[in-house]
């Protein structure tokens, strides 16, 4: 039904392009020095705590907040100082925002009205929209009278329905409850590879990121720390701070006591050496103190896996143990006094341990990712 | 809905709902004694002698020009009122905090003065040897003062500056209600700025206009002080005709006549009034 | 400002007076009278004069109220909840009153009226004072001399101006008839049509009707206007402090200053006695020097300090000049002239 509509529509989605953009408030730097692309059509998400700057970023690229400095640029043309009206962004707000004065038709009227659409051409495109997002029967109910899920639908009708060239969605779920947040996750995706929009997506929830994006930006105080994609960001995080805000992670501290090839040994300080696998991206040279990590489902049972060679090895006792569904998760302290955290297959055929419990559990080089060098 | 209304703005969604009524009942009451009783005894009053005041209010053109005049004069102060009341309270809504105690100041002062000595300030700004007469004159651009007091144009300056902070207000209060985000999706979806101001700032803030109109125009038919001391005498209000029948000749049903005359008339006015405004809403 | 002679001749004065006699058998004394008035200036007067000394030799406390209002005594003595032992009334409403039985007759045992004014002698009210409408004008805007007459304040060549009319009927409609060339002696019954006819002339140079006493002096001292009409205690009191205005008597209405005991008031006998303590010449000289109205005591004005006595209204000079107002002629119709003057006034506007 409204494929056809974003095939014959008369404007492609654009390609946004953030250079260098800065901005401050009194004295805190909300922005600094950010860049980004975004190709037509690519869904990215913004992932970073409150107060990281993602905020900022999506109001200097709306138009709401003039950057200091930098540029922002939709298809090589610059936007940076022009009107938000003037723009063509769609935007859905985080507790969004529809008119509680007008009907769920003339919410979605509101962009094609405000362009001088004509009254015949907005009938039919409000229909489409609401069609498209499944409430046909809803166009003469005011905002109120809505679950949240369908007033999070009619926000999506109407900063879609005048075809912008951005979509920018700012923490669109907050409000719904999980199930409906995931429903609402696969519905935008959905819809926005069908419409085939650029979408600009602001979360702080990294599993939300990690299923929507095709790449994600990482971002704290202000600063893009990481862009790719969701498994780059999650397997080889580029520093401490994304290895610790994406997924769970064991951060050991360490020098490197040998720099052949690919290959690292570091003596962690507690005394135990370990093998990591080398970055192209980031040397690390002999007595130079790094930080590695390594995600807790890395980590296998020996008992359970007798004939492998691991490269580490982890002897310890279990201080903790948690059931929680697909794994059981383990807090053991070795005989070093290193705390390691594990996730373990669960299931009939694995064996669970109790609190008290010897334990050894070994790690792949490569499983063990090199994120800092000092 | 439950989960959304926990989150949601609570206020743009509080602005349909009706007032808790229960709570509103002992000052009901109250109300129907101090002020239903009397109605009532001046109503049956107007009738002593079946329709005879009546015909004599709607008859004979003199009661019925006062209160066309006086409907007139309390339309023109309602309309300058909300002309100059509605940037008033938009500003006070949408300005910094420090701004917001100075500007409410301003808007309070008058409240808190008497009429007399309001009126009184405008005798000295108005007056042939006032403030405004003495400044044309000095600056030659006069040679003979002008008659700005005593006349129809200084009632309705004394009565809008009296009334303003009731058409400020309501309008202050329905403005302050307004989730910000709302004008800025209209921006993002296209909206000029007078495009905010017709679509999200007047329809949204449209109890608060009908709070103070209301007010502003019901207020401004019983002026009586105003009117006598800044019009010289030449402005004639409804009000003071009643007055004068009690007061004077004693014509108490012809007052009570006059009294429940005034009272339809403002009434018809603000049912349609609202009539219209509930069409608006629905649509 | 009183100055300090005048002070002391008033006190002089009030040692002079006789004591308020009382008879033997008398009713029981009230705690306390309501005494309503027009408030301000007078009611301190009247303190001063009458209910201080009143107060002292009876035990009695005086409650004053204000201000004057017809249709509350009319309210209260139908309603049969009379709260005022004494009420003042206005000037033109005697004869309303004694025609609406809204007042106790004056009881003549107490109260004796034998050396009083003839327009002091009605039935039912008690009038201890009278006051005038006069013109009153700004001597610095007429340099070759002010107006001597009412044909004069309709000459707006000879004497130009914006003008202050009180902006009701009683009194304009004399001051019109006056205007056009009628006598003081031919006056009543008024000729209503020709009043309003000359009443045209001067409405637009009428700059403010006025609707409270104190309007036209403060109007003149602004320099709103520069001739206005006004009770004559409002210019006295303002002539007294200096201010630069001049009255003329010419042409004067005169009323009286009228008390009445409301039909059905309690304590009626020490309401009479209150009221025959303001029937003693001496005091009535004593609040005339203070509020400008002569006292209705055919004998009060020689007690009146002599610079002072061309400055009220009954001063021999100036009362031949006057014109009494016919109370009698504007019962019967006050209220059809009242809605003519709305309709004359609407019509102008």
């Amino acid at each position: 039904m409204s494929n056809d509509r974003a095939s014959t529509s008369p404007q492609q989605s654009g390609r946004l392009q953030v250079d260098a953009a800065s901005k401050r408030f009194g004295h805190v730097a909300a922005l600094s020095d950010v860049s980004l692309s975004v190709a037509a059509g690519e869904f990215v998400t913004i992932l970073g705590p409150s107060g990281s700057g993602k905020t900022t970023l999506l109001k200097v690229i709306a138009g709401f907040e003039i950057a200091d400095q930098g540029r922002v640029l939709i298809d090589q043309a610059d936007i940076t100082e022009l009107d938000p009206a003037q723009r063509n962004i769609g935007m859905v707000f985080q507790n969004y925002a529809l008119f509680p004065h007008m009907s769920v038709a003339r919410n979605i009227a509101y962009p094609l009205a405000m362009r001088g659409t004509p009254k015949a051409e907005i009938a039919t495109r409000v229909k489409q929209a609401l069609d498209m997002v499944e409430l046909g029967g809803m166009a003469e109910r005011l905002p109120k009278q809505l679950s949240g899920g369908q007033q999070q639908r009619v926000a999506l009708a109407r900063a879609t329905v005048f075809q912008p060239r951005l979509l920018l969605l700012d923490e669109p779920f907050g409000a719904l409850d999980r199930k409906l947040r995931e429903q609402m996750q696969i519905e935008v995706r959905r819809l926005q590879r069908r419409l085939g929009l650029t979408t600009l997506f602001i979360t702080h929830d990294q599993e939300e990121a990690l299923v929507m994006s095709d790449r994600i930006a990482v971002m704290d105080k202000g600063r893009v720390l990481q862009v790719g994609p969701p498994n780059e960001i999650y397997e080889a995080p580029a520093n401490p701070f994304v290895a610790d805000f994406i997924g769970e992670s064991n951060i050991f501290a360490g020098v490197v006591e040998a720099d052949g090839g690919n290959l690292l040994r570091v003596r962690l300080e507690q005394g135990p050496v370990i093998e990591v696998a080398g970055r192209a991206d980031l040397a690390a040279h002999r007595g130079q103190r790094v930080r590695v990590m390594v995600r807790p489902e890395r980590f296998v049972d020996l008992a359970a896996d007798q004939n492998s060679v691991w490269a580490n090895r982890i002897d310890g006792r279990v201080t903790d143990s948690a059931y929680i569904g697909v794994s059981d998760k383990y807090r053991v302290v070795t005989a070093e006094g290193i705390d390691v955290l594990m996730r373990l297959p669960s299931g009939p055929s694995s064996r669970r341990y109790s609190a008290g419990e010897a334990i050894a559990a070994g790690f792949h080089a490569a499983d063990a990712r090199l994120i800092a060098v000092q | 809905m439950t989960l959304a209304s926990t989150t949601a703005p609570v206020a743009s969604r509080a602005w349909l709902r009706p007032g808790p009524f229960a709570l509103t009942l002992p000052a009901l009451l109250l109300l129907t004694l101090l002020f239903m009783l009397p109605l009532v005894r001046l109503f049956s009053l107007s009738f002593t002698g079946g329709f005879g005041w009546y015909e004599k209010a709607l008859t004979g053109g003199l009661y019925t020009v006062i209160l066309y005049r006086t409907f007139e004069i309390a339309g023109i102060v309602t309309f300058f009122s909300f002309v100059i009341g509605y940037p008033v309270a938009f500003l006070l809504a949408t300005t910094t905090p420090k701004w917001r105690a100075i500007g409410f100041a301003f808007v309070m002062l008058p409240l808190w003065t008497s009429v007399l000595v309001r009126t009184y300030a405008w005798m000295v700004l108005l007056g042939r040897n006032g403030i405004i007469n003495r400044m044309l004159i000095d600056s030659g651009l006069l040679d003979t003062p002008l008659s700005l007091l005593n006349s129809r144009l200084a009632v309705i300056l004394g009565m809008v500056h009296v009334m303003l902070p009731f058409m400020i207000l309501p309008i202050y209060s329905a403005l302050t209600r307004i989730d910000p985000d709302l004008p800025t999706a209209a921006r993002g979806l296209g909206a000029s700025a007078l495009r905010i101001l017709t679509t999200i700032y007047l329809p949204l803030s449209l109890r608060g206009i009908v709070a103070g109109v209301t007010l502003v125009f019901v207020v401004s038919l019983g002026f009586y002080i105003t009117p006598a001391l800044l019009g010289g005498g030449k402005v004639m209000m409804y009000a003071m005709v009643i007055e004068q029948q009690v007061r004077e000749f004693l014509a108490w049903n012809f007052a009570g006549a006059l009294s429940v005359i005034l009272l339809a008339v403002t009434l018809v006015m603000f049912w349609l009034l609202n009539q219209g405004v509930a069409r608006h809403l629905r649509d | 400002m009183r100055t300090r002679r005048e002070v002391l001749a008033a006190t002089a004065a009030a040692l002079a007076m006789p004591k308020v006699a009382f008879a033997e058998g008398e009713p029981p004394k009230p705690k306390q009278l309501i005494f309503n008035a027009s408030g301000g200036s007078q009611i301190a007067s009247l303190r001063e004069n009458y209910l201080n000394d009143f107060e002292k030799e009876t035990g009695i406390k005086i409650v004053d109220t204000s201000p004057v209002d017809f249709g509350k005594l009319r309210a209260m003595v139908e309603s049969g909840n009379v709260s005022w032992n004494i009420t003042e009334i206005g000037g033109q409403d005697g004869y309303r009153v004694t025609e609406m039985g809204l007042a106790e007759p004056i009881d003549a045992k107490i109260i004796d009226r034998s050396k009083f004014q003839p327009q002091a002698q009605m039935s039912h009210v008690f009038s201890p004072s009278c006051y005038s409408t006069v013109m009153c004008y700004r001597p610095d805007a007429f340099p070759k001399g002010g107006p001597k007459s009412w044909a004069d304040f309709w000459d707006v060549k000879a004497f130009p101006g914006p003008r202050s009319m009180r902006n009701h009927p009683v009194d304009n409609l004399e001051a019109a008839l006056i205007a056009d060339g009628v006598t003081l002696e031919a006056l009543y019954p008024l000729d209503v049509d020709r009043a309003f006819r000359k009443l045209d002339a001067i409405h637009k140079h009428v700059n403010v009707w006025w609707s409270t006493g104190q309007q036209p002096a403060q109007l003149l001292v602004d320099k709103e206007v520069v001739l206005a009409t006004g009770w004559n205690g409002r210019f006295y009191d303002l002539i007294r402090k200096e201010a630069p205005l001049v009255m003329e008597w010419n042409g004067g209405i005169l009323k009286q200053g009228s008390w009445v005991v409301p039909k059905g008031a309690k304590d009626q006998y020490w309401a009479m006695k209150t009221l025959a303590a303001m029937a003693d010449p001496k005091r009535q000289a004593a609040n005339a020097e203070i509020l400008g109205y002569s006292g209705m005591h055919l004998d009060s004005n020689q007690y009146v300090a002599e610079k002072i006595r061309p400055l009220l209204p009954l001063y021999p000079d100036n009362l031949k000049k006057q014109v009494w107002l016919d109370q009698k002629w504007w019962t019967v119709n006050g209220a059809q002239i009242g809605e003519r003057w709305n309709k004359w006034m609407l019509s102008k506007a």
